[in-house]
């Protein structure tokens, strides 16, 4: 069934669907089938995204708490919400959690990601292998076992860090040290998949780009400021976004490590959302809900344009 | 993640390989170490984090664990909801995309529009209008809730229209005119055509569906109906409500015991299948 008529012209086969079907059920079912192909998705799409949109635009201008009436509160929460210390102080935490991961990662990426993209470095498959495991294990595991390797007095790390005479750091019980031991993890859990995103946009530079340069004869660092990172800021700048996206949304992580702790100083914007559902405040919730979809789309937007701008 | 285009200049430095062991070993040192010391007596690996004594190997962490967590449930509910939900979107996700890429049809763009929007929509904007409609329907705990939504994933159906669109129309054409019916030539010639992308989609749905963790500690707290990530997540608490008066070092071990389970599974997933692994991920950075 999958040898082509080979006898068949490229004429024959451009004049066929003007000439239609011997039968007319045939043509029916082909004009039908698309329908009947996309209507599951469709379903699903109204059923738990359209119909739940809708319901939280109309849920944030209430102070419906789960049960009983609601009441129409107007524009209430989004003014409470945007005088609430705790609302921009998860907003503040989050920013300061994307200083700490976005640019060390990405730097730490396009290094890595150079350095993998030579032919001639052994062990190259080993170290794509060694890189994306992180990546590929589950993030609740994950954070259980910083819980246990950052322990200000049992843990690992801290340990280690006394084989070279450095003194206990209280990685999660200090509002100082708690945002980077989560930066940490998140450095930790997704830097290989940059890498992996960030070699495939190098993979796409032609070779012969850089052999002129050599014969011109700049240096290495050169060939990597010059040709390397221009070439390259259209797949930064998309790793930049998702990371964003990622960052602003983080979750799992103080759930589970610090439980927005200690003094709410790993309270992000995803975890502060969350309080909402636990205090049943559903009405602030969906109002919360909306301005960080807000910012978040603004964000991105902001940096698709920086891209979009220079080229 | 051929190595064709990769740029052959001159043997590495020894610095770079510094580095990168570094790196590596970095990058595996934390999963390694939850491994090897959840072997180890519970007191010793607090009290000696860095040593692993062999001699002193045991499996009394396992036991414990076994005895205080719910992880058994946890597995049963993962596999039920990876069962179904995955199914579900290894059908009708390459089935829609078919429809986008091979079909002209009134409404396209509008449907497609739909595809794209729900791939951008961060998942934090309708958890909760989306708990409030499960609990009007009656589905908090239950299955549904866990598989439904988002079940006909979007970025699949992106995916596979890409993957879809390289299938050429001759093809197609020709089981048409051997008088297959439109369903027909999604089945039997599309499908096998795809398989390799199948493939990476397939493991990625996995793990996206193993380790998914916001919406079910949302939906399906219970313990009954709790997944394997949402046990994991409250282990001190399942632990010491278990145990009552348990050290700091039982617990420990029984954490350490309870990750690696779970951590295990897709260690040996993906050590089986890194090429379709690391496609898929490639792909899947396209996901917002």
């Amino acid at each position: 069934m999958t040898t082509l008529p080979a006898t068949r012209s490229a004429a024959d086969r451009a004049a066929e669907p003007r000439r239609g079907r011997r039968h007319g059920g045939t043509r029916l079912r082909r004009r039908l089938a698309p329908y009947v192909f996309v209507a599951p998705f469709l379903a699903v799409f109204l059923a738990f995204s359209v119909y739940p949109l809708f319901f939280t635009a109309r849920l944030s201008f209430t102070n419906w708490r789960g049960t009983g009436a609601a009441e129409w509160v107007g524009w209430d929460n989004y003014t409470y919400l945007l005088s609430s210390p705790a609302f921009w102080g998860s907003l503040g935490n989050s920013a300061a959690l994307w200083l700490l991961i976005v640019p060390v990662q990405i730097v730490l990426g396009i290094l890595v990601a150079v350095l993998l993209n030579n032919a001639k470095l052994k062990l190259r498959g080993l170290y794509r292998v060694a890189f994306i495991v992180p990546f590929v294990t589950p993030l609740v595991a994950v954070a259980q076992i910083w819980v246990v390797l950052f322990d200000g007095r049992y843990g690992a790390v801290n340990a280690f860090l006394g084989l070279f005479g450095i003194p206990e750091i209280g990685w999660l019980t200090t509002s100082a040290w708690a945002k980077p031991t989560l930066a940490l993890l998140f450095l930790w859990k997704t830097t290989g998949f940059i890498v992996i995103i960030l070699l495939s946009g190098l993979q796409s530079i032609n070779g012969a780009i850089y052999e002129a340069a050599e014969l011109d004869g700049a240096s290495k660092f050169r060939q990597l400021w010059s040709i390397t990172v221009p070439l390259l800021r259209r797949t930064v700048m998309f790793a930049v976004v998702l990371q964003t996206l990622a960052v602003f949304q983080m979750f799992a992580e103080p759930f589970v490590v610090t439980q927005g702790g200690p003094y709410n100083s790993t309270t992000t914007a995803g975890y502060y959302l969350y309080n909402h559902i636990t205090r049943a405040d559903l009405g602030t919730g969906a109002a919360n809900s909306f301005l960080l979809v807000v910012l978040v789309m603004a964000l991105s937007l902001g940096f698709v344009r920086l891209l979009r701008a220079k080229d | 993640m051929t190595s064709t285009n990769a740029v052959r200049r001159e043997r590495p430095r020894i610095g770079s390989h510094v580095f990168l062991m570094l790196l590596l070993v970095a990058f595996l040192a934390p999963v390694a170490w939850a491994l090897l010391s959840a072997f180890k007596p519970a007191n010793d690996i607090i009290r000696s984090p860095l040593t692993f004594d062999p001699t002193a190997f045991t499996l009394d962490n396992y036991t414990a664990m076994f005895q205080d967590v719910p992880i058994g449930q946890g597995f049963v509910n993962t596999a039920i909801v990876l069962l179904f939900k995955g199914a579900i979107t290894m059908f009708f996700a390459p089935l829609a995309a078919f429809a986008f890429a091979k079909y002209r049809f009134w409404g396209q763009n509008l449907a497609f529009g739909a595809v794209l929007i729900t791939l951008m929509l961060p998942t934090i904007v309708l958890i909760i209008p989306l708990l409030l409609e499960m609990k009007t329907l009656g589905w908090v705990n239950t299955y549904q809730a866990l598989v439904l939504p988002g079940a006909v994933d979007a970025f699949a159906i992106f995916w596979m229209r890409q993957v879809i669109s390289a299938v050429p129309d001759e093809l197609l054409d020709a089981a048409r005119v051997d008088g297959c019916g439109e369903f027909a030539i999604f089945w039997r010639v599309v499908v096998p055509v795809i398989r390799p992308g199948l493939a990476g989609l397939g493991v990625l749905t996995v793990m996206n569906i193993y380790n998914d963790f916001v919406w079910p500690v949302v939906v399906a707290s219970s313990e009954r109906m709790a997944t394997l990530q949402v046990v994991l997540s409250t282990l001190a608490q399942n632990i010491t409500g278990n145990r009552i008066g348990a050290d700091y070092a039982t617990v420990t071990g029984e954490l350490l015991a309870a990750s690696s389970v779970a951590l295990i599974p897709l260690l040996v997933l993906f050590i089986l299948l890194q090429r379709h692994f690391i496609n898929g991920i490639l792909a899947g950075s396209v996901k917002g």
